[in-house]
């Protein structure tokens, strides 16, 4: 009985899209030509380079490796690989760890203005980058916000600001956090918004005690929501080269910097960047593919 | 009682939350308070009220030129994306065809890219292609960056609308391009509204990307990059950062606020 009922609204609604009388190939082809030439083609070519395929200096081009085998085997590229593996994955999840209460308190505690506030917390990531990031020097500086109250307040002398403050590692894990928390309340509020309360009630009823039931039951209704939170700041920050050339220094130096520089016009390798960035869209391209179905996007994919 | 929360827990958390408000819009606050402060290093003690900054601002040409520039690259790219995430919105949602999951991963894949990487594969493109850097370069790698943005915005309002005001135009005689421009158009123009916008944002405030295929013409996210480095714009920079932080920020709410109302509108409508 259910399965004719399926197949039926599956036919209803195959039929449904069945009628409109518009061409799919000429819905589709501009957007997929678009991508072809300006997204897929470009990285093909930055493929082909790491590989030595193809080079826009003349010499001999010929299928090689030694690009690879020197990134793999140097250190020094995957040293700072895993340099900024250990920042992002520090601020995703100081991130998340933050954002969760925010998200708990937005969902769960009955306020009638949770949109409003919702909203409230979202709208500094829908401004400037770059302006968050300014307002960050112009606070961390050693002659900044923080260091001149300091001086002002006869708590530390001119003469010795606390100057690790900018241009360090912190720096940027700051500045990263800042930037990325209002963000990634957004999924795991969603989580937590679509959570059936009754659960919580039964939990309760059955004699559950709050903590015990936000362990049991709140918690692992809203991993999907943490999952995806984490990767909304993960997947973007292992790639960050803007916000460590700006308060970074040169603790603060992370591997899509190294990227920039080997494209820049210092000491530019172009083969060895091609490797670089090759490396880091398979292993961003891998974290989509395993985590796909906590990704948001994934409602679009799936249909 | 409540199940999620206990009182004290609520009031906990209601002044977790009030402080991390205080932490996101302090640093914006403090740029206020500078932009309007005379001296032209911004540091305690403040040193008295000025509008200096915002002549300086208002009468420096390369930064109006700046702001100008990304306007129309926001512009073009905005147009460009909403134009394409409209085509491949309506083929997500309105057709039946195979490889219907590959195709929406390749549109939504820009999400994912970390900006570095597209912007080196851009710069290899155009060189490889000889095309000289320009605003159009800018413009193209922001169209791309911008398409899934729009598709994420356009494809849930499609499906809200439902397909049988379609399909009575169709059947009382409408082509396809009169049904979509008489009937589905209008139902999925806030979604439409709301993806420009979103898409002109983006574009913006982009630096990762056109950092890569920038010509002479610099946007203002290039414009105020190389300015950070160079401390004696600072205060003038901060005055133009205090008006488009605090534009975008009502540009934001605006736009939410509109989009709420419209959809409620077309809803009460339909």
């Amino acid at each position: 009985m259910a399965v004719t009922e399926a197949g039926s609204v599956a036919r209803a609604r195959a039929r449904r899209r069945f009628r409109l009388p518009l061409a799919t190939t000429g819905l589709l082809s501009l957007p997929l030509v678009w991508l072809g030439i300006f997204f897929l083609a470009p990285i093909a070519i930055v493929a082909a380079y790491s590989f030595n395929v193809y080079s826009l200096y003349p010499g001999a081009h010929g299928f090689t490796l030694s690009a690879w085998h020197d990134f793999l085997h140097g250190g020094v590229y995957l040293r700072l690989f895993w340099k900024s593996v250990k920042v992002s994955l520090i601020v995703s999840v100081m991130v998340v760890a933050l954002a969760y209460p925010l998200a708990y308190y937005l969902a769960l505690s009955g306020t009638k203005r949770k949109y409003v506030l919702l909203l409230l917390l979202i709208a500094p990531f829908l401004t400037s980058y770059l302006l968050r990031v300014l307002a960050w020097k112009v606070i961390l500086g050693n002659q900044g916000v923080i260091n001149s109250f300091l001086f002002s307040t006869g708590l530390r002398s001119p003469d010795h600001p606390i100057s690790q403050l900018l241009y360090s590692r912190f720096a940027v894990m700051l500045v990263l956090a800042y930037i990325w928390l209002p963000f990634v309340a957004l999924p795991i509020f969603v989580s937590l918004e679509t959570l059936d309360r009754s659960l919580l009630e039964a939990a309760s009823d059955l004699g559950a005690s709050r903590r015990w039931a936000f362990l049991r039951v709140t918690l692992p209704l809203s991993v999907p929501g943490i999952f995806a939170g984490f990767l909304f700041v993960f997947i973007p920050t292992l790639g960050e080269f803007v916000t460590p050339s700006l308060v970074g220094g040169a603790s603060g130096y992370l591997y899509g910097n190294q990227i920039v520089d080997l494209f820049g016009a210092g000491f530019p390798d172009w083969e060895t960047g091609s490797v670089l960035s090759i490396f880091l869209l398979v292993v961003v391209a891998a974290l989509t593919v395993v985590f796909s179905r906590f990704l948001r996007t994934g409602q679009v994919a799936a249909r | 009682m409540d199940v999620a929360l206990s009182k004290n827990g609520a009031r906990l958390l209601r002044g977790f939350f009030a402080l991390v408000v205080l932490f996101l819009y302090a640093p914006i606050v403090i740029l206020l308070i500078f932009s309007f402060n005379k001296s032209a290093v911004p540091s305690f003690p403040l040193s008295g009220f000025t509008l200096k900054w915002y002549r300086e601002f208002l009468s420096n040409s390369d930064l109006k030129g700046a702001l100008e520039t990304s306007a129309i690259v926001a512009a073009l790219s905005s147009t460009g994306a909403v134009a394409l995430g409209v085509l491949a919105s309506l083929a997500l949602t309105r057709r039946r065809f195979r490889g219907k999951s590959a195709v929406s991963a390749l549109l939504l894949s820009p999400l994912v890219i970390p900006y570095v990487v597209f912007g080196v594969s851009l710069l290899l493109l155009f060189h490889t292609l000889g095309v000289p850097r320009s605003l159009l370069t800018i413009v193209i790698g922001h169209i791309v960056i911008s398409v899934p943005y729009t598709i994420l915005v356009l494809v849930p309002r499609l499906d809200q609308v439902d397909v049988a005001f379609e399909e009575a135009a169709a059947d009382l005689g409408a082509g396809p391009l009169q049904t979509f421009r008489l009937v589905t158009f209008p139902l999925i123009l806030p979604a439409i509204v709301s993806a420009f916008l979103i898409a002109f944002t983006t574009s913006f405030d982009e630096y990762a990307v056109a950092s890569f295929v920038v010509g002479s013409r610099v946007t203002f996210p290039i414009y105020l990059y190389s300015a950070l480095r160079f401390p004696t714009q600072l205060p003038q920079v901060i005055a133009v950062a205090v008006v488009v932080l605090v534009l975008s920020l009502a540009v934001v709410v605006a736009a939410e606020l509109g989009r709420r109302v419209a959809e409620r509108r077309l809803e009460a409508k339909a």
